[in-house]
């Protein structure tokens, strides 16, 4: 491990947002406490793409595959079967990361390019929700509703608006955590030269495939995990939403305005965008149905313009010419 | 035969540390590489000259694992690495520089040589590891530059100091000191002189024939992707097939 990442998690600034973030939940009420638990969930399902999208560099398309097994499959197991959550949500994980080597073996075994592996990826996450929407056992096209939540924990039970909050604050959490540990350690110096240059990267002993499949796996399998505590908070796991393509590229599209660079990108925009396009549909959406998301489309379009890297950096760049550090270091920019 | 520069013998008593064998590399119609064989011993460093085409680069290729060979056999260390994947072969100990610098964009010149430490090196060895390579080529006040930052020479040297920093025994060096001024690759030889010393195995291709005549041991040289000599370097310039085929007239210019 680099000696930043200890930097990086003795951060008061950091914990301070953390923290801070911890606090105002104690007074928002339920609307907006369901608003930051969705915006929490983002950031972990943001990160966790990150890991494949930022660090090796693949356009993975197929991330909404890994959210409807976790969401669905760890459901059904539940309803179905009686399988514990906690137990489906192990399993789920496990599922998603083997399928996520399996895309790694795709794209080693026929040199997919960037390209390439991007449509790939996307016909998988198109025929996963066709798997989905044609399996009664997860729910078909009607999806699955899940019991009262009554708040045991033992049963991935959380209790409440506020307990889903404090769940999903953890998850992204640890998943910030998490990219840090990678960008820092051997695996992420290894991503990072595979992304840059594949060709230099073998030179200096790195294996493509290896490293690429283990980073599928995490990635795969975090993004399963948040799957699975989405489809308990929301109570009615909705297959056209959690199996879509379309929530990969709302994740892709998350990821990439923070930017790529580094895990603040990813969590930044989350909290960003995700609240702002909630409170933008609660005020336009009975009026204007579809304006919310012209806006949203139009505030995309002008981070990209203003910063094609993405938002943090932009912001790192505005605050070093402040003369800030700390933020600085966390979000490991180099230069200007 | 006689002693090298370095007083080493230089017959068949050393087992050699590569061995190509028949080597042979086609392009639809053209043959790249046209059964090339060649041997390598332990610290020796052999320039490998040509025209240019001559399939020098490519050559480099098929040693590497870059490029599947067509025909004939690469052995490393007595051990058969016909084909080996690159990675591979980095970790036997085979480095190899390209001519067309390939640059990691996103990190800075000291995490690119840091990931090539990582190989053989755990994250706080490599991170000195990179530390002491980038001084060896002087590079160190570039650390914290990226590498589209850098000017084609220092891009160079980092091809030189990636090499190095997977700790290996042989480098491959493709036209690193093309392109430098004679100071600059006065100092790249006086790098690729010290490591020899310690045992490290060097073939370099170059163009420039001062460098060449100044550093190698041996001289190899191609000519339409066949090797067409194979010598010292006082046999290599008396060699007439040589002199026709490569270097026109003006050798001592
Ligand atoms: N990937 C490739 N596909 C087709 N032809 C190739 C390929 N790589 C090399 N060649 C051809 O093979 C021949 C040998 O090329 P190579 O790059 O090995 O020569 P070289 O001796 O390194 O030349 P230079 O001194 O210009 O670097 C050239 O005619 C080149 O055009
Ligand atoms: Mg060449």
């Amino acid at each position: 491990m680099r000696p930043e990442f200890f930097g990086i998690i003795r951060s008061p600034f950091l914990w301070g947002v953390i923290v801070l973030f911890a606090v105002l939940g104690q007074w928002a009420s339920p609307y907006h406490l369901g608003i930051a638990t969705q915006t929490m969930l983002y950031i972990a399902l943001a990160l966790a793409w990150a890991i494949v999208g930022g660090f090796a560099g693949q356009l993975s398309i197929a991330h909404n595959v890994f959210v409807a097994l976790g969401a669905l499959l760890a459901s059904a197991l539940f309803l179905r079967l009686g399988i514990n959550m906690w137990v489906g949500l192990v399993l789920c994980a496990a599922l998603s990361a083997l399928i996520g080597v399996f895309f790694a073996y795709l794209d080693s075994k026929f040199s997919l390019g960037h390209l390439s592996f991007a449509l790939v990826t996307l016909a998988f996450g198109e025929v996963g929700m066709l798997i989905v929407a044609g399996w009664d056992f997860v729910g078909g096209a009607s999806g699955l509703s899940l019991p009262r939540d009554q708040g045991r924990l033992l049963n991935f039970e959380f209790g409440g608006a506020r307990g889903y909050f404090w769940a999903a604050l953890a998850l992204a959490t640890v998943y910030l955590l998490i990219n840090y540990a990678i960008l820092h350690s051997r695996l992420g110096f290894y991503l990072r030269t595979l992304r840059d240059n594949e060709a230099a990267a073998q030179a200096v002993g790195v294996y493509p495939f290896r490293n690429k499949a283990i980073a599928m796996a995490i990635s795969a399998a975090m993004t399963s995990v948040a799957g699975t505590l989405y489809a308990r908070f929301s109570n009615f796991v909705d297959p056209s939403f959690l199996a879509s393509p379309t929530l990969s590229i709302e994740i892709i599209l998350i990821a990439t305005i923070g930017g790529l660079t580094t895990p603040l990108g990813p969590a930044v925009a989350a909290i960003v965008l995700v609240p702002f396009s909630e409170l933008l549909r609660g005020w336009l959406g009975g009026q204007l149905p579809g304006l919310s998301h012209i806006i949203y489309g139009f505030l995309i379009v002008a981070v990209i313009l203003a910063s094609p890297r993405g938002l943090v950096p932009l912001l790192v760049k505005i605050f070093r010419q402040r003369g800030g550090k700390d933020v600085a270091t966390i979000s490991m920019q180099k230069g200007a | 035969m006689s002693p090298d520069i370095n007083g080493r013998p230089s017959g068949g008593l050393i087992e050699p540390i590569l061995r190509v064998h028949g080597a042979t590399k086609r392009f639809g119609g053209l043959t790249a590489v046209d059964r090339v064989s060649f041997e390598v011993r332990p610290a020796e460093i052999v320039a490998l000259i040509g025209p240019n085409g001559a399939g020098k680069t490519t050559l480099f290729s098929l040693i590497s694992g870059f490029q599947p060979l067509d025909e004939g056999s690469v052995s490393f260390q007595a051990k058969d690495v016909t084909n080996f994947a690159p990675a591979r072969m980095a970790h036997l100990g085979l480095a190899r520089s390209f001519q067309i610098v390939q640059v990691f964009a996103d990190l800075t010149v000291h995490e690119a040589v840091t990931a090539a430490a990582l190989m053989r090196h755990s994250m706080g060895a490599a991170l000195r590891k990179a530390d002491e390579t980038l001084a060896l080529v002087g590079l160190s006040e570039k650390g914290a530059n990226v590498t589209p930052e850098l000017s084609l020479q220092d891009r160079k040297l980092l091809e030189v100091a990636k090499c190095l920093a997977t700790e290996p025994k042989l480098i491959l060096l493709d036209e690193v000191m093309a392109g430098l001024t004679m100071s600059e690759a006065e100092a790249v030889l006086k790098v690729v002189r010290r490591l020899r010393s310690e045992g490290m195995t060097f073939v370099l291709v170059e163009h420039v024939m001062p460098i060449v005549m100044s550093i190698a041991d041996r001289i190899v040289v191609m000519n339409f992707g066949q090797k067409i000599a194979d010598g010292s370097p006082a046999e290599i310039i008396e060699d007439r097939f040589v002199r026709d085929a490569y270097f026109g007239e003006d050798l001592h210019a």
